[in-house]
């Protein structure tokens, strides 16, 4: 079998039953049922998949209801909605994703495997000559909560702006000073607290 | 307003809760309740449960996280318990057990 043999199932295709294979696999239509792969499973924008899901990685960006269970990886990326348990070693869910389900990523003591994820969607499209007769990619739909702010390491609400230094840069602050700081304040706080109790007696 | 840290010698056991961000580099055991960030830095150890507007792990914690924004565990964090919040971001290289919820 050739190394990047690619099955697609297209945007009009519903497939109702056991799918199970040995190469990857990207669903820009819908399945149900049940899906075994020793390879990758794309579900696209486009895909849904009502089904339980073994495979070796999974990248979801359509929808997927059911449970995956992948040897290597599961990730779910900005477009994906996902509800269903998820067991692999390495979970992956980035920012407006939406998932709701339980993780399992195994034994935790383990360390998690690094190297190469399988190619995100653009990669894996790009690979087919079918493309050209696939409908324009859908534009990303309008973000529902306010963007992340990139790496910032604040919240994005305006009550964090009072946030004054990045995180990364405190690490290395006098830990001590640090305390002795925070003690200060909070120590004027109850003296403060107890003027107030008194005076209301009064 | 200032930023509270928690040294990576200090431990505690018992209840934080407050208005300001919390940055935890020792141990914290019990109880976590912020309006506003937690930040669990890699030196850090969480046995809490924790109610806030958002968390970033990149240590260790272990109990259930409830936050109003956002979630975020980084990669070589440790996590087990269950999440709740309408922005959840898991990293690759994340360690993570538990239950996530979205409201879906």
């Amino acid at each position: 079998m050739a190394d990047n043999a690619s099955t697609i199932v297209g945007p009009s295709i519903l497939i109702n039953g056991n799918l199970q294979g040995d190469e990857d696999l990207t669903v820009l239509g819908r399945v149900e049922g049940n899906i075994s792969l020793t390879r990758t499973l794309h579900v696209e924008e486009s895909g849904i998949v009502k089904a339980d899901i073994q495979v070796r990685n999974a990248v979801v960006s359509g929808v997927v209801v059911g449970n995956i269970t992948a040897s290597d990886s599961v990730e779910i990326t900005d477009a994906g909605r996902m509800v269903g348990d998820i067991k692999a070693p390495r979970v992956i869910i980035v920012d407006g994703a939406r998932f709701r389900g339980a993780v399992d990523m195994g034994d935790l003591d383990s360390p998690r495997a690094t190297g190469e994820l399988p190619a995100r969607k653009v990669g894996s499209l790009t690979r087919t000559s079918a493309q050209s007769a696939l409908p324009p990619r859908r534009p990303m739909p309008a973000p529902v909560r306010a963007a992340t702010p990139v790496r910032a390491p604040g919240p994005i609400t305006p009550a964090a702006g009072r946030r004054d230094a990045p995180i990364g840069a405190k690490s290395s602050e006098d830990e001590t000073r640090a305390i002795g700081a925070r003690q200060a304040p909070v120590l004027a706080g109850k003296k403060f607290k107890k003027k107030v109790v008194v005076k209301k007696k009064v | 307003m200032a930023n509270t840290i928690i040294g990576s010698s200090i431990v505690i056991d018992g209840e934080i809760t407050g208005d300001e961000d919390l940055v935890i580099q020792g141990t914290v055991k019990g109880k976590i309740q912020l309006k506003e960030s937690l930040y669990v830095e890699s030196s850090g150890v969480v046995e809490a449960d924790i109610e806030t507007q958002n968390v970033e792990v990149s240590g260790q914690v272990t109990g259930n996280m409830t936050a109003s924004d956002k979630v975020e565990l980084k990669s070589q964090c440790r996590m087990i318990g269950d999440i709740k919040a309408p922005r959840i971001l898991i990293a690759d290289g994340a360690s993570f057990k538990g239950n996530v919820d979205m409201d879906v």
